[in-house]
């Protein structure tokens, strides 16, 4: 008897332990937009990071990598304590100038700073005028398009001074809460292939992999969300460039539920307007840009990045506007800008499109390059880690005030010419 | 690779199964040890097995007991405690087995988390060279350290190598000397022997806050009739669960623990309520963290949970000395049993901070309160030892057990400014576990143990901050845990 009492106390302690547990679930919050005061591009802002000097003599050493590294960031009055700092960028990565990604996340999922939970602080060494990516983001706007804000900066580390520098938005949560006002936005950077290109491989042009989720992510399409980092659906990737892909005649429609073709060809013609080399039909293969779709739908949109290479100078204001269309490496031409250019209401688009960033224009371009050279003259003149000389600064910025000036008289010839033929 | 471990391992428990029949039971170990003391009082007629017999064996997975012996001059093997191969009473191998499968079920989408799992798996031997040198040699075949992509990467994996050592009597009982790799003495739970535990899992403490294993030296004994317990040593770094293949550990390890029984002569009652304490200090350095390969690796303790391992305290910076210290009191009365255990570490961070300056030490602690009650009867020890075993007569032993507890980490002192998460905070961010496990122990003989854990954890200090969890944890949810153990 008193073994069975045992044996039925057992068994109840057993059974209290498989009762179905309670559970909780975490939420992800996004806080709203507040992140003006330091795009304010209307000021030269000073910006200061206190790094452990052992961790900068890590960084530097190891420039390459991404490690990332504990600071604390000041811009202007405001410091935020706990960031995190790595290196960054593709070629304009440096060892003396560095490139630095700031996240504000890293250590505190929840933690933003002024709004934003990251910033870029470029260092324009690909840019001897520093102002391109600033004025053609701010053009990008202008027109309509989802592009970042930025603002120049004197960046000091450890009471140091750095150098001219931008404040980059950076595309991730706060980024599409404001600009698509979604807080379940999946973003996705594409990532081109520096060591593959180098090697001599072709470049990623729109082609369609497969259906598998491992081939469109993360090597290729970058998740940057919570969202898409915690379920990268990398198959609807694939899919969107399946149907772009598709031979059938009846591609435009099964393209429909993942991309709007007229947005595509409203930011080739933008960029292409901005005379963009190294963009969605760069020379080297399409290249800096983002993919965003509500977590609610398949529709992509594609968010533009990286204008260190707008205002080109070869061959200056007259870019071609079918550049690495009618003329380049085949090989590296973007598949779809190639198809949209065959389906005559698309191509009229472009061209239309052309004409109106030329109307919006219209002295806006060279009013802002000379906005803000005079802004930042003196800092750049200054910048004492630059690859470049004060000639050669001084000369970029006469040359992209010129290439300013003449731009929108150069793309309505062409699409005029273009038009008659 | 889980399907290889678990193949082998289902191998290894039809083996074990096998050699357990093959074992000898109280009748065959009584003539064995008639055989064997052939000069001692006449032997009572052999008897059928009587399932209380089964008490009087050794469990296997207790210490090496040199009186249980079974004589005989030249070599010979046998099995009492473990199979055993002997020469003379000056030499003794025993070969030792522990496996232990796990089945856990926790919050929906838990990450990297499977279902099941070969826990350990280890083999060894132990011994003596006459009486005055024991030896003892285990090994853990199932590395989970490392995942797949660690490999690939090319990581180091923790030593699978566990107790390696050797034990000399200096002077018997009072002045002991070991040397080799095996535990730091400090802490109770984490002393506890793996396959002797309450519960499925050892308290956060012990595997956050407690050096565990390491090289060195180490001098013990007892004195006062077992009224004290000593243990001092020197370690090569500060054991292996300061270390993973991202951070190193500390080095220099000094350590010390008492334990007594001071009590006792107060009343019955506090006959067997043992009390004890311990310190380690060790060095850390900040460089350390160089080794590791993505190089923003800091060097300072972590805090996991219990059963997903997602990270609620991610490691800060540390330089300059590592302190623990430990109490903790462990009382048992026939079939109930106490524990209770308190732990502190401190980690200086000097030129920690963004600006190199010094910061406050960080700081990690812990407690639990543990009960048990064997329902069955017996009583309380570790090994718990049914007096009757299943398919002899009997059922087993039962046994309920409890635990509550707590690990937060956080850094001394109050500089007025607000906390926040960095591994170079001036002020770090409060963030803590607290534990309640419910469990239900069944031994059905003394080779096996199946054990029922149900466990409620709760994260303090993050709200939304869920700072280092990659994923959506919740702040409070359920997890449950089967383990079969085998031991021979």
């Amino acid at each position: 008897m008193t073994n069975l009492r045992r044996l039925a106390r057992c068994a109840a302690a057993a059974a209290l332990l498989f009762l179905p547990p309670a559970r909780a679930s975490a939420q992800t919050t996004v806080t709203p937009d507040a992140a003006s005061p330091m795009f304010d591009d209307t000021v030269l802002h000073d910006v200061s990071l206190a790094i452990n000097t052992r961790d900068l003599a890590i960084l530097k050493a190891n420039w390459q990598l991404n490690s990332y590294y504990p600071a604390d960031l000041t811009v202007g009055d405001q410091k935020a304590r706990g960031v995190a700092v790595r290196s960054r960028g593709g070629g304009s990565r440096n060892p003396v100038k560095l490139g630095l990604l700031v996240r504000f996340d890293r250590f505190d999922k929840s933690a933003s700073f002024l709004g934003q939970k990251s910033v870029v602080l470029r260092n324009n060494t690909q840019d001897a005028s520093n102002v391109r990516e600033r004025v053609a983001m701010q053009f990008l706007r202008r027109m309509g398009m989802p592009a970042s804000r930025e603002a120049h900066a004197r960046l000091f580390i450890n009471g140091e001074f750095q150098g001219l520098y931008t404040l980059v938005e950076t595309i991730d949560d706060p980024f599409v809460l404001s600009r698509f006002g979604v807080t379940d936005g999946r973003v996705y950077e594409y990532k081109f292939n520096d060591v593959a290109f180098v090697a001599g491989a072709d470049p990623f042009v729109f082609n369609y992999l497969g259906p598998d989720s491992s081939l469109w992510q993360p090597d290729l399409f970058n998740p940057e969300t919570f969202q898409s980092q915690v379920d990268p659906q990398g198959e609807v990737i694939g899919k969107l460039f399946q149907a772009l892909n598709d031979p059938s005649p009846a591609w435009r429609t099964l393209v429909a539920p993942y991309l709007d073709l007229s947005k595509f060809v409203r930011e080739l013609a933008i960029e292409n307007y901005l005379g963009e080399e190294d963009g969605l039909m760069g020379d080297y293969g399409p290249n800096n840009f983002y993919l965003f779709r509500r977590a609610s739908d398949t529709l992509f949109n594609i968010i533009p990045w990286d204008k260190s290479n707008t205002f080109w100078p070869d061959p200056g204001p007259n870019f071609e506007i079918f550049r690495n269309i009618l003329d380049g490496i085949p090989s590296h031409h973007n598949l779809l800008a190639l198809r949209v250019f065959n389906e005559p209401d698309l191509l009229n688009l472009y061209f239309d499109t052309l004409l109106e960033c030329a109307s919006a224009d219209d002295g806006f371009l060279e009013a802002e390059v000379t906005r803000a050279e005079n802004q930042i003259h003196d800092a750049a003149l200054a910048d004492p880690l630059k690859p470049f000389t004060n000639d050669q600064v001084e000369q970029d910025f006469v040359a992209m005030r010129a290439w300013a000036h003449d731009r929108a008289a150069n793309v309505r010839r062409q699409v005029t010419d273009a038009r008659a033929q | 690779m889980m399907k290889r471990d678990r193949t082998r391992w289902l191998a290894g428990v039809a083996a074990a199964i096998v050699m357990i029949l093959g074992a000898p039971g109280p009748a065959a170990a009584g003539q064995s040890q008639k055989q064997d003391q052939p000069k001692k009082k006449k032997e009572k007629k052999p008897k059928r097995p009587r399932a209380a017999d089964a008490a009087e064996q050794p469990a296997p997975d207790e210490p090496i007991d040199p009186q249980i012996d079974f004589g005989g001059r030249g070599p010979r093997v046998g099995w009492k405690q473990h199979p055993s191969f002997r020469v003379g009473s000056w030499f003794r191998l025993d070969y030792e087995m522990k496996m232990q499968e796990d089945g856990h079920a926790s919050f929906p989408g838990a990450a990297n988390f499977t279902p099941w799992e070969l826990h350990r798996n280890r083999v060894g031997v132990s011994g003596y060279v006459t009486k005055r040198v024991d030896f003892e040699v285990e090994y853990e075949l199932t590395e989970k350290e490392l995942q797949d992509k660690d490999i690939a990467r090319g990581a180091l994996p923790r030593s699978q190598w566990k107790d390696v050592d050797v034990n000399v009597h200096v002077l018997p009982t009072v002045a002991q000397v070991r040397a080799g790799k095996f535990k730091i003495p400090f802490g109770l739970d984490e002393m506890t022997g793996v396959t002797h535990s309450d519960f499925v899992y050892r308290s956060l403490g012990a595997s956050y806050l407690d050096p565990a294993r390491d090289i060195g030296v180490m001098v013990h004994g007892r004195v006062f009739k077992r009224g004290l317990n000593y243990w001092v040593g020197r370690f090569q770094h500060d054991g292996d669960n300061a270390q993973t293949h991202k951070e190193q550990g500390g080095d220099n390890t000094v350590a010390a623990r008492v334990t007594g029984a001071p009590l006792r002569v107060l009343h019955p009652v506090f006959k067997n309520l043992e009390i004890g304490g311990a310190i380690a200090v060790s060095d850390v350095s900040d460089q350390s963290f160089l080794k590791c390969d993505t190089l923003d690796c800091p060097n300072g303790l972590r805090g996991r949970t219990v059963v997903t391992q997602d990270f609620f305290f991610e490691s800060v910076y540390v330089n300059g000395k590592r302190k623990r210290y430990e109490a903790d009191a462990d009382w048992t009365a026939g079939p109930v049993s106490a524990r209770a255990e308190y732990t502190l570490q401190l980690d200086n961070r000097i030129g920690e901070g963004t600006s190199n300056q010094t910061l406050s030490d960080a700081r990690g602690r812990a407690w639990y309160l543990a009960g048990t009650w064997l329902v069955t009867g017996e009583k309380k020890k570790r090994p718990v030892k049914p007096e009757s075993d299943l398919f002899l007569g009997g059922f087993g032993a039962v046994e309920l057990a409890a635990r509550v507890e707590r690990l937060w980490f956080d850094s001394v002192g109050d500089t007025g400014g607000v906390p926040y998460r960095s591994p170079r905070a001036i002020d770090i961010l409060p963030a803590s576990d607290r534990v309640l496990t419910f469990g239900v122990n069944w031994m059905p003989n003394r080779f096996m143990k199946l054990q029922l854990n149900a466990i409620h954890e709760q994260l303090d200090g993050l709200g939304d901050r869920q700072h280092a969890l990659t994923k959506p944890v919740p702040d409070q949810f359920w997890s449950k845990v089967v383990r079969f153990q085998l031991v021979l």
